[in-house]
């Protein structure tokens, strides 16, 4: 687990956290290249499912991003993430996978240093802890939605 | 409603140990209403088995699919197309949609993925109460429109017991006292007389006293 | 270059000047509908502002924050941009003006032109470039997303000019060319030439000219410059080392009596100093010491003086108050020396720097003041356009409007407003161009893609260095073609250039692509761009996925570009598995209600309030006092000496026997919902409090500040102790009570700049020399003591500051940690403070003690109204505007513009141009018939909907009801898309367009299924 790389999805919603990703690129805030960014409207729009079939495709650290508390452009999108986020810490910790892995975090548009910061910790957390041990060795088995 | 929340993990990765392919079957009536069985549900319950078993080693195929009303033959009938792909199914209906599938594919385990509750309410987003308990024989009407069998955690017909301390019960705190609730309404309604009558023993035939419950209606049979 | 016969020229206005506030008037009156001729000397447009590096105070990147407006404008299809063009006659008058362009000869053919810099790579002296310092590096386009994006050609200094043409592989030099002169008819002129710095030359003692390492600020800021001559590096002129220690040195060329310098302030320089400053220790190193020399630290803009606590505090940038008279060479250790004296001492002091920066003021050019005598219009003493106290961007002429620096010396926000505000008058004397003409660009149909096969097309940009010079862009492409359903897949270069869009748009058609993917920067800032080359090419906008792989890529990831290049592979696999899954959608279009909500009936309100009202639209003006007029009908004067008292009586008329202004007052905001173009605000009317419902498009907040009654200095308790509002009213109602007075206090920043209210007011000053000057007219025996921090008289106001000096008012300094004590003995009022020059306490007994409290934030309205719409504020409770430097007026809700003293503390003047402006950008946002609300709505799917009620009581804004046939319902014209309903649906019955869940599941897919 040396030279292990994790692969981090960031749920960024467009208004606070996909702005600041934006912010970092143009501070040229160097963080790790393992964070990919899925811009949603409002991290609201973040669903249990989406976060889950991350983990079960193979990610080793899924985070939502969204505006700080009082700040949503929704009014309370990321107040209705970060419980879903905490629901789902504790479903992965029954299911024996650290629910570490899964974390909420909220910063406003202007903030890139936050962005960068929390991408390189978010990193070096998910390094500490090791692939995500559910990973898939067949992709092609997945599920079949009907 | 029928509530019903979702079984441990735990209990339902042992009882799925010995299959690799099953059919996780959601219900869109009350336990979608109740955020316990409905796609969402399903979906997520589907990645949580599968990176459960992966975790071991082992690749768990689950294939998803939600019903209209797991309780009903007809919907029951639209697991034909898959049911013969898989080794067991997983539930997550009421225990009444468990059984439908269990009566209607006789060679195929079935397992349920939630621990029904009761019939109840909900109080707020979130929040589910029991409300009912289905005796066959409904009483509201003379207590004020709350039920003391569903309620009242001795089932007392005619007031409250000893323990009912500040309209809480003695079991438990966070539980009012119906008898207490039912006074309140009683006098808000003008009708603390009819706290005054005698409610008459209860026959629990039409409960579950005279075994399971059949209803039928004579113009509808076909 | 459009056909100039498509101009309909009695629509036209003249803009003339190219920097910001040109751009932003001719981008105001375009999306007014109004044709607009931009012209500019300079061969691209941009203006001063192109030069910076980073602008205070959110030390951004110019570039990043100006060249979107700049792309935008030339996109307009309104407007028609003459670079190297400028006026030679004006004849006629407002509605009708004939006018002659020259546009000098540019040897390049725009249209061919790629701007690949072949020209300037083998001829580097023949090709024009103007910024400071040594003009050579590193493109001669004045910036790199110059407008027009072609160079230009200094023929008289070619002296092969056949080898030149034949080094343009695009043939695009063409050496007959020649001046071209050209009539136009306009309506209204906005003239924004801008202003140029002053000369330090003339300066010699400051040895601009003798030593390279004493520049002036731009200067600076062109070496700090990212496309400046050393790329962005700090290196010093003379031996290319990293200066240790640099000084800079204020007011070089303004508030001086020197020859051919300027008497005013000019407003910027100290922002601009503390800017440089700071930024020189945050980019390059914290150890470099900074030294700035001044006389009076004027920070007096939106939240500037925090700026100024920052680099006093957090940067340790060092403030010296002074005045150096020169700086000397030693050439043994080419330091230079600048001797001066310290404020609080006698005695010269001799201090060594590395570099010198001398903050040169701006001063109107000649070519300008010539333009001027052309038009016929009157400059003040300063060669400044002159204008009314209460009519600021009116010239002397009608139909012809000035901004910006060409109306005094101001900043970049103040510009924007003043721009917004002349286009707006400008937009009155000529008619609106209907949207249905042929101006809106048609699209062609949409073609049917559900039938075909998938046929995908990826383009990479290279974005010049910015992708390209991190990952192999080529690389990538060829990568992607590999990809299941791409068709083809190309590397494109700018992707974001003309000729790269309509090589996409060609390549669509060619391919029959249905879905692309663009590998380039944030969808944010360009979705738009690429959007409208779909619909060109006959494909819905929707059908376009957007790899960000420069700003979320390559711009964070340059450390490691191996990394960088295994990401944008991820990347581009990610939008070719969701693209591919993207479908048709139809924005939502609904009719636009143009009716204005002006919220506060002050002297802001009311200007937005008429000047909307003239333009024909109906406004509701609502007033939550019981009378129009706001602070302003409390005020007499102003520094100018014009009659307040007088222009409000008018002002109130006018807007109370208005026939399409209906005030209300007595008038509380209660509720609030919608969107710009269809907004439903409701109103409690005092004393009954009935309920008024009131639909709108736009919203004005014109709610004002509260003069400041700090319980300070015995205000409020002792007869003698007043501010000077109160004096303001004393002087025209008991002037007998002035002409008794023997000694005047008055004392500056009461309740401002402290902790509890940071910032400065920033009318106290003027406010202050306006009643000591006035006093002294009544009774001129009478002493007048102004005790102050930092006399903060900006712009033209520094001439007032000079005569109460003359008129012997007398000024003390005082420091934060040494106010001045007041004591009353009774009737008796003694006043306590610091002489720094005796250096001694002195104590004076006052007849009249005036107290400039400034402004303070009316919390309760704008925390009200901040709820009511979701407005954010300042931490001092002003409303906080959605850029702080380019969109000064518009506020972050779209629908939603600030005008006045809600905004920040201003004069009148500043109030009336805002106004104008806040009416300017609400006229730009009502010119269109229709509302697209775009396509981001929650549709549910009733078969699976189990009418749980799980999105009624999740959304937001309460949209989502179970209609009568039992299924959740989602009106689309009332969804804001925030897509909360469809996370918790338990039911999965709803999807958000465009971030549908298969599309969300398919990014993951694409991401890690070759993860294991």
């Amino acid at each position: 687990m040396e030279n292990f790389e994790p692969v981090i999805v960031a749920f960024c919603c467009h208004y606070c956290a996909y702005t600041a990703a934006d912010m970092a690129g143009s501070k040229r805030l160097c963080y790790p290249p393992n964070v990919k960014i899925v811009r949603v409207p409002c991290s609201g729009k973040v669903d249990a499912i989406h976060i889950m079939k991350a983990l079960e495709k193979g990610a080793d650290g899924v985070y939502v991003a969204g505006c700080l508390e009082g700040d949503c452009h929704f009014k309370n999108g990321n107040i209705e993430a970060s419980k879903r986020v905490a629901y789902i810490k504790k479903l992965l910790d029954e299911i024996g996978i650290d629910g570490e892995r899964v974390e909420m975090i909220s910063m406003s548009a202007g903030m890139g240093e936050r962005f960068a910061q929390t991408a390189a910790d978010m990193t070096e957390k998910i390094r500490k802890l090791g692939p995500n041990p559910a990973k898939s060795f067949s992709m092609d088995m997945a599920s079949n939605n009907l | 409603m029928i509530t019903a929340e979702r079984k441990p993990m735990e209990e339902l990765i042992e009882c799925l140990r010995p299959y690799n392919r099953i059919l996780l079957v959601g219900c869109n009536e009350c336990v979608t209403v109740c955020s316990a069985g409905g796609r969402k549900e399903v979906g997520i319950l589907s990645s949580a088995l599968q990176m459960a078993f992966m975790k071991e080693g082992k690749t768990l195929e689950v294939k998803e699919m939600t019903l209209e009303r797991q309780c009903d033959p007809e919907y029951v009938e639209e697991l034909v197309i898959q049911i013969d792909q898989v080794e067991a199914v997983m539930s997550m209906a009421c225990g009444c949609g468990v059984q439908e599938i269990a009566r209607r594919f006789k060679t195929k385990p079935v397992f349920p993925a939630v621990n029904t509750e009761f019939m109840g309410a909900s109080e707020r987003p979130g929040v589910w109460v029991e409300r009912c308990q289905g005796c066959g024989d409904c009483v509201l009407g003379l207590t004020g429109g709350i039920c003391p069998i569903a309620r009242c955690s001795k089932r007392l017909l005619n007031g409250p017991c000893g323990g009912s301390t500040n309209g809480k019960c003695e079991v438990d705190p966070d539980i009012e006292c119906a008898w207490q609730l039912i006074w309140d309404r009683l006098k808000a309604l003008g009708l603390e007389d009819r706290y005054e009558e005698n409610i008459a023993a209860k026959d629990w035939r039409t409960g579950r006293g005279g075994g399971p419950r059949k209803i039928i209606r004579e113009d509808l049979v076909k | 270059m459009q056909d100039q016969n498509t101009f309909k020229q009695n629509h036209t206005v003249l803009v003339i000047g190219g920097g910001v506030g040109g751009i932003r008037a001719a981008m105001d009156l375009a999306e007014s509908n109004r044709d607009v001729v931009l012209i500019d000397k300079a061969s691209s447009i941009g203006g001063l502002m192109t030069q910076l590096d980073r602008t205070f105070p959110t030390n951004n990147c110019d570039l990043c924050t100006l060249s979107p407006n700049l792309s935008e404008s030339s996109r307009q299809l309104h407007i028609e941009l003459l670079a190297m063009t400028q006026v030679a006659e004006v004849q006629g008058e407002a509605g009708d003006f004939k006018l002659k362009l020259i546009t000098e000869p540019r040897y390049i053919d725009l249209d061919t032109c790629t701007a690949c810099g072949d020209c300037f790579k083998n001829f580097p002296e023949c090709v024009r470039f103007t910024p400071g310092l040594d003009h050579r590096a590193p493109t001669c386009m004045r910036y790199p997303q110059a407008i027009p994006h072609a160079f230009s050609i200094d023929i008289e200094k070619c002296k092969d000019i056949d080898a030149l043409v034949k080094v343009c592989k695009a043939d695009a030099i063409i050496p007959e060319d020649t001046q071209k002169v050209r009539d136009l008819e306009a309506g209204a002129i906005v003239l924004a030439p801008g202003a140029e710095v002053f000369d330090p030359g003339k300066l010699d003692s400051l040895g601009h000219a003798a030593n390279p390492d004493v520049v002036t600020s731009l200067e600076y800021e062109r070496i700090l410059s990212a496309s400046g001559p050393t790329q962005g590096e700090l290196i010093r002129p003379s031996d290319g080392k990293q200066p240790q220690k640099i000084a800079w040195i204020q007011c070089v060329g303004s508030r001086s009596l020197h020859e051919g310098a300027a008497s005013y302030c000019s407003s910027a320089c100290c922002m601009f100093a503390l800017k440089e400053a700071i930024v020189t220790k945050e980019r390059f190193q914290d150890s470099i010491e900074t030294a700035i020399f001044f006389m009076d630290m004027r920070t007096f803009g939106k939240d500037y003086e925090l700026y100024l606590n920052r680099a006093k505090d957090d940067y340790g940038i060092r403030l010296v108050r002074s005045r150096p008279h020169s700086v000397f060479h030693d050439p043994e250790t080419g330091s230079l020396s600048i001797i001066y004296t310290p404020h609080d001492s006698n005695t010269n002091v001799t201090e060594d720097f590395d570099m010198v920066v001398l903050s040169t003021g701006f001063k109107v050019s000649r070519d300008v003041q010539d333009l001027a005598v052309k038009l016929g219009i009157e400059l003040n003493e300063h060669h400044f356009a002159k204008t009314d106290s209460f009519n600021p961007v009116a010239t002397s002429k009608p139909g012809i409007y000035a901004c910006g620096m060409f109306e005094s010396p101001k900043d970049i926000p103040e510009t924007m407003v003043q721009a917004s505000a002349a286009a707006f008058c400008a937009s009155k004397n000529i008619r609106m161009v209907s949207e249905s003409s042929e101006a809106v660009e048609e699209f062609p149909p949409e073609r049917d893609v559900s039938r075909e096969p998938l046929k995908i097309g990826v383009f990479v940009c290279d974005c010049g260095l910015n992708i390209g010079g991190v990952i192999n862009a080529q690389g990538l492409a060829d990568y992607s073609g590999t990809l299941p359903d791409v068709k083809v897949s190309e590397m494109i270069g700018h992707g974001c250039s003309r000729d790269a869009l309509a090589r996409i748009q060609t390549v669509i058609a060619k391919e029959n692509l249905n879905r692309v993917v663009i590998g380039g920067c944030s969808p944010r800032t360009h979705e738009t761009k690429f959007q409208d080359t779909l619909r060109r090419a006959g494909l819905n906008k929707y059908l376009v996925e957007i790899a960000n792989l420069r700003d979320q890529n390559t711009w964070v990831h340059f450390d490691q570009p191996d990394g960088a290049s295994i990401k944008a592979q991820e990347l581009i696999r990610m939008a070719v598995t969701s693209v591919a899954l993207s479908r048709p959608l139809t924005d939502n279009i609904f009719p636009m209600n143009k009716d204005v909500l002006v919220v506060g009936g002050g002297v802001a309100g009311m200007n937005t309030a008429l000047s909307m009202a003239d333009m024909g639209f109906k406004v509701y003006l609502a007033e939550r006092s019981s009378e129009l007029g706001g602070v302003a009908k409390k005020i007499r004067k102003t520094l100018e000496g014009d009659d307040v008292q007088a222009y409000m009586t008018d002002l109130i008329e006018r807007t109370t026997q208005h026939d399409r202004i209906e005030v209300i007052t007595n008038a509380f905001i209660v509720d609030h919902t919608g969107m710009p173009g269809m907004f439903k605000t409701g109103i409690q009317i005092a004393p009954q409090m009935f309920y008024r419902q009131i639909t709108h498009g736009v919203t004005i907040l014109a709610t004002g500040a509260l003069p400041n009654q700090p319980k300070e200095y015995l205000l409020g308790e002792h007869e003698k102790v007043m501010t000077q509002l109160d004096m303001d009213a004393v002087i025209e109602d008991q002037p007998d009570k002035i002409k008794d007075v023997t000694n005047v206090v008055m004392i500056q920043c009461v309740g401002s700049r402290c902790p509890e209210n940071p910032n400065c007011s920033r009318i106290c000053c003027q406010s202050a020399i306006k009643n000591a000057l006035r006093v002294l007219e009544l009774n001129p025996a009478a002493r007048v003591f102004i005790l102050y921090r930092d006399m903060r008289t900006y712009g033209f106001q520094e001439d007032y500051y000079k005569t109460a000096r003359e008129k012997g008012v007398i000024f003390v300094r005082y420091e934060a940690d040494a106010l001045p004590e007041v004591q009353a003995d009774d009737a008796q009022l003694e006043v306590k403070f610091n002489d720094p020059i005796l250096k001694r306490k002195v104590s004076v007994y006052a007849d009249c003690l005036c107290l400039s409290t400034g402004f303070i934030a009316d919390e309760e309205s704008t925390e009200d109204l901040g709820r009511i719409f979701h407005i954010p504020k300042t931490n001092d409770n002003y409303f906080l505007e959605d850029h702080i430097k380019l969109r000064p007026v518009d506020l972050s809700v779209p629908g939603f513009f600030v005008a006045g003293t809600a905004h920040a503390p201003k004069t009148i003047r500043e109030c009336i141009a805002q106004a104008q402006a806040a009416a300017g950008r609400a006229q730009a946002l009502l010119a269109k018939d229709t509302l697209n609300l775009g396509a981001v709505v929650a549709r549910v799917e009733k078969e699976k909907c189990a009418a749980c009620l799980i999105c009624v009581r999740a959304c937001p804004f309460n949209i989502p009801f179970i209609n009568a046939d039992g299924y959740s319902q989602i009106d689309p014209a009332q969804c804001h898309g925030c897509g909360i309903c469809a996370a918790e649906c338990p039911a999965k019955a709803i999807q958000l367009m465009q971030y549908e869940d298969d599309q969300i599941m398919a990014k993951l897919t694409g991401l890690l299924e070759r993860v294991n």
